[in-house]
């Protein structure tokens, strides 16, 4: 008996995985591939509908030379990068000091810490994010609380725009940094403080010299993963912002479903995917450097 | 043969001398919360300069909780500390400079070995420079290579990690020098070797040193003096062959080697009732107790043919017999139902009488009363 059909319980379990990364990424992501090459209209299914998909004459670079070509495509790319970068920043910041501020908490009451943190995941995302449109509009209750101050005489408008749509980002990510460099943190050797502070370290040196080197793999992978978080953002520049600073995401949404021009949308997706890609891989090895240099490579 | 009583002494007082003690603990006291009783109970000790001062007892008596105290890792409920005179007891850990090594090192595993040692000085406002080179030179008087200076922790050896945890704590010149159970996860060639190393430095740099251990072994052969701790409480601290010869109560006379605890239930003209019937002969007036418990250890007895000379004698049955080197470890069964463990050379002629009992004679003069009660 051939090896295959004696083990086969193992090439299966093997096989398996490889079957959900083929249907559910690799053929979507080929598909859209196919529709931004598609020249025509849209009557045999932009290229995807019976017989379609070799169908000569219905190839073509235009809808990426149209896109690269057009100033707008540029001005969205350059804030998708900007927006993501910061919002990332932001997030890691925020959520660095708050998983040390949890760490650090005494263990009665770190439950209560991590179920505050992860209390935005619970809930829908749309019920969040119409739920800060709503904290954050002229009449919700952090302009009340500005203008009951004195602080302002006119409410500040903190939603549907940049401040609205970095609000709502950082609000999501930092549950994830948190719980990234919460691990992280718990797996310190708590001895290592008692050690340094034996030594004549005062907190903050010891913080310094002891948990901050050991953190930074942790803080690497947060911040990646905030990144791609960041620059892949779709509902809260959509929801949140102003229509005329836009992401990537949002507008492969507008050319698809607004415009119908699928084709094009399709372009801009695959462009969205080559350029974020791309910060994605350089940040890595960028991080990756750094940590090697430091010797803090496994 | 000559029996006098010495006295069982109360647990600890501290020593009292003109000069200032390195180390002096005032009725320290410390619960952690949920449990019933106190983790650290009422503990007074003073040490001299240059002491080895080991803590001894089993796990959760509370010695390593009273060294961390002493570090400024616990706070303390109660009680007072003052090293070299200067009142530490409410200071951090960083103010109270004392050197310590942790069970497990905790060395910084992103700082190499140099960096680690000279971590301590670098918080003391020395240059890194210089800081690189005092450590460099302590490390090398500990026989680290530079290649060994230059690794991460994790490529040490653990014999070398264990160097580089008591350089870094010596390089600062501290007070006091606190070692918890430094060497239990090493093997016994190791530990054995890094002991005598441990003690000639400790001789050499002069420093008073506390070092806790669950092995006895380990406290009679380092120790200056060693503190015996039960539940909190220390319940006797002297030389280590005094706490040996003359332990306070039952519980220090068998955490430190083998103890044969017999009761007493009597006496008549010169001569002790034991239970179990046996009998201890004594010279001299007699005493003003009438019940107790004596302590006999191994050694104590004399085997076989040179027992005819002893004014006691006991007749055994020999249950087990183990080789442990130069000596052979014997239990004997006398009567119904006590068991001594008893030790002779490898050479003791074993003569058995005709029933085969084997003759236990005890050489010794004085037999350590424990306890008494009228």
């Amino acid at each position: 008996m051939p090896p295959i059909a004696k083990h086969w319980p193992r090439f299966a379990l093997r096989f398996l995985p490889g079957l959900y990364v083929v249907i559910l990424f690799l053929a979507p992501l080929l598909m859209v591939l196919r529709v931004s090459f598609y020249a025509g209209g849209g009557q045999s299914g932009y290229g995807l509908g019976s017989g379609g998909f070799y169908k000569p004459g219905t190839w073509t670079i235009t809808n990426y030379t149209t896109l690269w070509h057009d100033g707008y495509f540029h001005d969205i790319l350059k804030f998708t990068v900007e927006l993501g970068i910061g919002v990332s920043f932001l997030s890691v910041l925020i959520g660095y000091a708050l998983a040390y501020f949890i760490y650090r908490m005494p263990p009665r009451l770190k439950p209560f810490g991590y179920f505050l943190v992860l209390l935005p995941k619970l809930t829908n995302i749309l019920v969040i994010i119409y739920g800060l449109k709503l904290i954050l509009s002229n009449a919700g209750p952090v302009n009340h609380l500005l203008m009951s101050l004195n602080w302002v005489q006119d409410p500040v408008e903190l939603s549907n725009n940049l401040v609205g749509v970095t609000i709502g980002l950082t609000y999501l990510i930092v549950p994830y940094v948190v719980l990234v460099m919460l691990a992280a943190f718990s797996k310190l050797d708590e001895n290592l403080i008692g050690a340094a502070r034996g030594l004549g370290a005062s907190a903050l040196n010891a913080f310094w010299e002891v948990t901050w080197p050991q953190s930074l793999p942790a803080l690497s992978l947060a911040s990646l993963m905030a990144l791609i978080w960041g620059l892949g953002a779709f509902m809260c520049p959509y929801l949140l912002g102003s229509p005329d600073q836009i992401t990537l995401a949002v507008e492969v949404q507008r050319q698809t479903f607004e415009n119908i021009n699928w084709p094009r949308g399709a372009a801009t997706a695959v462009s969205m995917f080559l350029a974020l890609g791309l910060c994605t891989v350089v940040f890595f090895g960028l991080s990756r450097l750094a940590l090697r240099q430091r010797g803090q490579l496994r | 043969m000559k029996a006098s009583f010495g006295k069982a002494t109360e647990a600890n007082r501290a020593q009292v001398r003109s000069a200032v003690q390195a180390l002096e603990a005032k009725e320290l006291v410390k619960s952690f919360p949920g449990q019933a009783r106190k983790a650290v109970d009422h503990v007074s000790f003073g040490l001299a300069k240059g002491t080895f001062f080991c803590l001894l007892g089993p796990s959760g008596c509370g010695k390593t909780t009273l060294l961390r105290m002493i570090g400024g890792y616990h706070g303390i409920d109660a009680g007072q500390i003052s090293v070299m005179g200067r009142d530490l007891t409410t200071a951090p850990p960083e103010k109270r400079n004392m050197g310590m090594v942790f069970q497990n090192y905790a060395l910084f595993p992103h700082k190499t070995a140099r960096e680690n040692v000279a971590f301590g000085l670098r918080m003391r406002r020395v240059t890194r420079r210089t800081a690189l080179a005092r450590a460099d030179d302590m490390l090398t008087r500990m026989g680290l290579t530079d290649d060994e200076q230059g690794r991460l922790p994790r490529r040490l050896s653990g014999g070398q990690q264990q160097r580089v945890a008591l350089a870094r704590a010596l390089v600062v010149e501290p007070d006091l020098l606190l070692l918890d159970e430094p060497m239990a996860n090493l093997d016994r060639r190791l530990r054995e070797q890094l002991r005598t190393e441990l003690k000639s430095i400790q001789r050499r740099t002069g420093i008073t040193a506390i070092l806790v251990t669950h092995d006895q072994e380990e406290a009679l052969t380092l120790a200056d003096k060693v503190g015996v701790m039960e539940n909190g409480r220390l319940l006797q601290l002297d030389k280590p062959e005094i706490v040996y010869r003359r332990p306070t109560n039952a519980f220090v006379a068998s955490f430190l080697g083998d103890a044969n605890i017999l009761g007493i239930e009597g006496f008549t003209d010169q001569q002790m009732s034991l239970e179990g019937g046996l009998t201890l002969a004594f010279e001299g007036p007699p005493p003003a107790f009438h019940k107790g418990r004596l302590v006999l250890r191994p050694e104590d007895f004399q085997l076989g043919r040179s027992a005819e000379d002893c004014p006691t004698i006991w007749r055994g049955h020999i249950e087990n017999t183990s080789f442990a080197g130069a000596d052979r470890i014997l239990d004997v069964t006398l009567g119904q139902n006590l068991r001594l463990k008893v030790k002779c050379r490898m050479d003791t002629d074993m003569a058995l009488d005709s029933e085969g009992y084997i003759g236990l004679g005890l050489k010794r003069e004085r037999p350590w009363i424990l306890e008494t009660a009228s």
